[in-house]
């Protein structure tokens, strides 16, 4: 496929999921660190949708059209330790890679700065990648749930979505979305505000 | 179009368009979608501005040519622009930076929080390049596919968000 054709695909699925991160709200660094917190639970039920759709829409590509599947390697250190420090920076940044662009789009300002860190972060990295992964010694195969059990991907697919789909149902009782979304639309909530009369900073700041 | 001009979609209908990207990138692209390779990509082609021995990194050379590195690029230009036009459409323009801040940390100006963005970006791309994806690549697309190394990035993810923010920053 040509450089350009791929970007404008690019442009474009970027420009759907974008429009998706702010309207869900799940851009905003109130939800991230709340649903970090585990006050609220946004950022889950956009992530695990995300995922049912993923888990049907690839059951059908694969298992019907032989769609190739690309898998990662299964690395525990590099997995646990690189996940580990991924989490943590999320929730210093309030985002991860992709909703850092949607803050800016939104009109965030340290944005910005999360994304400069961010490509400093990742350029670190590549000079250091051998050494790393030399320290943590290992290899890995790209390990397929559904190959430990020696059934077909649609279908532990299918199963894993139908678990997944009650998991959320059961949450939204429990927690609606509705709640959470925040009196201006960031996470905050305003009878959750610290006694410190902060919603008095932000409500000033606007 | 009036839903365009909401300020808030339910989670679920967000996570259904998201999901349904997978459809364009698989068939088109090959890959499956991700977001944190493009760091590598613009960060390798800036680093070979001031270094020229950086094409000689393999892991930065990779990540500077094809079709794939670039369309990566464009997916979070993408995510920069359709969040743009969406908070346009409903008018929820955010301010500096949110209040959530000063809550967990009694931040309330851009310059200190500069600093602590710039620091959380860079664990946060170190930690996902280490991981060799994100909560895009390994959470949406890894869980998908049934990825047991995914799975384990995923989990290791949380872990390290909920100690993060439950140890280091104010309850919100």
């Amino acid at each position: 496929m040509s450089v350009t054709l791929a970007i404008l695909i690019g442009l474009a699925t970027g420009a759907v999921f974008g429009f998706a991160l702010e309207k869900s709200r799940v851009f905003e660094p109130g939800i991230i660190v709340g649903q970090m917190q585990l006050r609220t639970f946004l950022m889950l039920k956009i992530f695990l949708t995300a995922v049912v759709t993923g888990l049907v829409l690839l059951a059908v590509m694969n298992g019907v059209f032989g769609v190739a599947l690309h898998l990662k390697p299964l690395v525990w250190r590099a997995d646990v330790i690189g996940g580990l420090l991924l989490g943590a920076g999320i929730a210093f940044a309030g985002a991860c890679p992709g909703t850092t662009l949607a803050q800016i789009g939104a009109g965030y300002k340290d944005a910005w700065f999360t994304l400069a860190g961010g490509i400093a972060g990742a350029t670190f990295y590549g000079y250091f990648d051998v050494p790393i992964k030399a320290m943590f010694a290992e290899s890995g195969e790209k390990v397929m749930m559904a190959d430990i059990i020696g059934a077909p991907y649609w279908l532990v697919a299918i199963g894993f979505a139908a678990v997944l789909v009650v998991a959320l149902f059961l949450l939204e009782g429990l927690r609606p979305w509705r709640d959470e979304v925040g009196t201006d639309h960031d996470g905050l909530g305003e009878d959750n505000a610290v006694e410190t009369g902060s919603t008095a900073i932000g409500t000033a700041a606007r | 179009m009036l839903l365009l001009k909401d300020k808030a979609w339910s989670p679920y209908t967000a996570g259904i368009i998201i999901g349904l990207l997978q459809i364009p990138t698989f068939l088109l692209l090959n890959t499956a979608l991700g977001a944190s390779s493009s760091y590598v990509t613009v960060g390798a082609h800036l680093a070979s501005i001031v270094d020229p021995a950086a094409v000689q990194v393999q892991y930065l050379a990779k990540h500077m040519e094809g079709a794939k590195s670039w369309w990566q690029v464009a997916i979070v230009l993408g995510i920069a622009i359709g969040a743009f036009v969406s908070m346009r459409l409903s008018g929820t323009r955010r301010q500096s930076i949110s209040p959530v801040w000063s809550r967990a940390w009694g931040v309330t100006s851009l310059s200190a929080r500069a600093p602590i963005a710039f620091g959380a970006g860079f664990l946060m791309l170190l930690g996902a390049r280490i991981a060799g994806g994100c909560t895009s690549g390994h959470g949406i697309s890894g869980m998908a596919q049934l990825s047991a190394g995914s799975t384990v990035a995923v989990a290791a993810m949380f872990a390290g968000g909920i100690l993060a923010a439950m140890l280091f920053m104010r309850r919100v």
